[in-house]
């Protein structure tokens, strides 16, 4: 694992930096993709822009809501960039109403700028199955297989390698499948993810639990799965 | 008897789902799965304990600071951002410490000289308890990679978030220490 990386003074984060590539070149992707969803490629960059500017303004915020106190007693750290000072709920949450919000100003369609984003979504989950790689995070359950790595002191599944594995198998499905009706892509990425999680979580240390031992990451990819399978059968093959 | 067309797609996805459910069923946590992690330091086990010499001269161990609060801190005094956030470590520990807050900085002292340490803790009137790590025994266990590196342990002992660099804002700090005080044991 390696969560920093030291060049002189510096100690830059390894897995922050590993995502930040990947929105880069997710964009990249996606930017030369685009015109086959009949969507601009200035369009992507800029609904990017409006999700990630609302997500940091909004996860501020709902933090400087929950603790009030603290912020009172020193406000400058409301423009602090440490990334602990984030509510990562208020951040998805604001980053939607944002990206909605240009979405609706531009008159964009949702279906086409859905499957003109999957390619720079897929590239996102591959980052960040090697993020987890580097920090540790999303680490195995403990395991006696000969392909066990020791992590956290026991040997444990490599559950990141199994992460990024899926990660890079759904995004050559991303990158190779052919023109499908409008939405059909991103439903499929999105089934297809949902159903990597579904499996994988069963070999993760560290799920959430339900009190009968279900996990409940694998609960909910249940829900995600059947509904983007549904949704598709809808969607209208081209 | 040939399905029909429509039906096909439902029952395909029906297949799947059940399958994905039976799945969750048979990969579900063993009741009797052990409940203790082995000690890491990382969010989520327990702090790995230690031993080691306060510049005041007495030895304390982790462990005594169980059913505590701990902001375990490493440092060195050639370290800007170590130097910045101290004078917010001092007054979270003055205004806190009555209800149950210990703030160990644990200078790196095989890789900081003993003197500067000395002479940066009186200068910064530090009241908080100042540990020795001569022999990077606590860096090594902690997987010490960029100074300074600060570790919110709750009183059960279990490490609940740990913060790599700085200079932490006091806001963090603040909100980190709050929560932590007040979990219910």
């Amino acid at each position: 694992m390696f969560p920093t990386l030291q060049l002189g003074p510096l100690a830059i984060q390894t897995p922050g930096l590993i995502l930040l590539l990947a929105l880069w070149l997710g964009l990249a992707l996606a930017e030369k993709r685009s015109a086959r969803h009949g969507v601009h490629p200035e369009t992507l960059y800029n609904l990017t822009f409006a999700f990630l500017i609302a997500a940091a303004l909004g996860g501020r915020l709902v933090y400087a809501l929950r603790f009030p106190s603290a912020f009172a007693a020193s406000p400058l750290n409301l423009l602090s960039l440490n990334i602990g000072l984030f509510d990562p709920w208020g951040a998805a949450f604001v980053g939607l109403l944002g990206a909605l919000w240009y979405g609706r100003r531009k008159r964009l369609t949702l279906w086409p700028t859905l499957d003109a984003l999957t390619p720079a979504l897929a590239v996102l989950a591959l980052g960040l199955g090697l993020s987890h790689l580097a920090s540790g995070d999303a680490f195995g359950a403990p395991t006696t297989l000969p392909w066990g790595l020791e992590l956290w002191g026991e040997v444990r599944h490599p559950s990141q390698v199994y992460e990024t594995l899926a990660a890079t198998g759904i995004l050559l499905y991303v990158v190779f499948r052919k023109p499908a009706g409008e939405g059909r892509l991103f439903l499929e990425f999105l089934a297809a993810s949902a159903g990597a999680r579904l499996f994988l979580e069963a070999f993760r240390g560290d799920s959430f639990l339900l009190p009968n031992g279900w996990r409940v990451a694998q609960v909910a990819a249940l829900f995600i799965l059947g509904a983007a399978l549904i949704l598709r059968e809808r969607r209208p093959a081209r | 008897m040939k399905i029909k067309q429509p039906l096909f797609p439902a029952l395909r996805i029906a297949a799947i789902l059940l399958a994905g459910l039976a799945w969750i069923v048979l990969s579900a946590a063993p009741a009797d799965a052990p409940a203790e992690r082995l000690p890491a330091p990382r969010a989520g086990f327990p702090a790995p304990p230690f031993s080691l010499p306060a510049l005041s001269g007495e030895t304390l161990s982790l462990s005594d600071l169980r059913g505590q609060v701990v902001v375990l801190n490493l440092w060195a005094s050639w370290c800007p951002p170590c130097r910045a956030e101290m004078p917010a470590l001092q007054r979270a520990y003055a205004d806190y410490r009555d209800r149950g807050l210990v703030v160990l900085a644990v200078n790196a002292t095989d890789q900081d000289s003993l003197e500067d340490a000395t002479a940066f803790v009186r200068q910064n009137g530090l009241t908080f308890p100042v540990l020795l790590d001569e022999r990077g025994e606590v860096g090594r266990l902690y997987l010490l990679r960029s100074l300074p590196t600060t570790f919110f342990i709750g009183r059960d002992g279990l490490i609940r978030e740990v913060v790599v660099g700085g200079p932490m804002s006091e806001a963090l700090l603040r909100t980190r220490i709050k929560t932590l005080l007040e979990e219910t044991p």
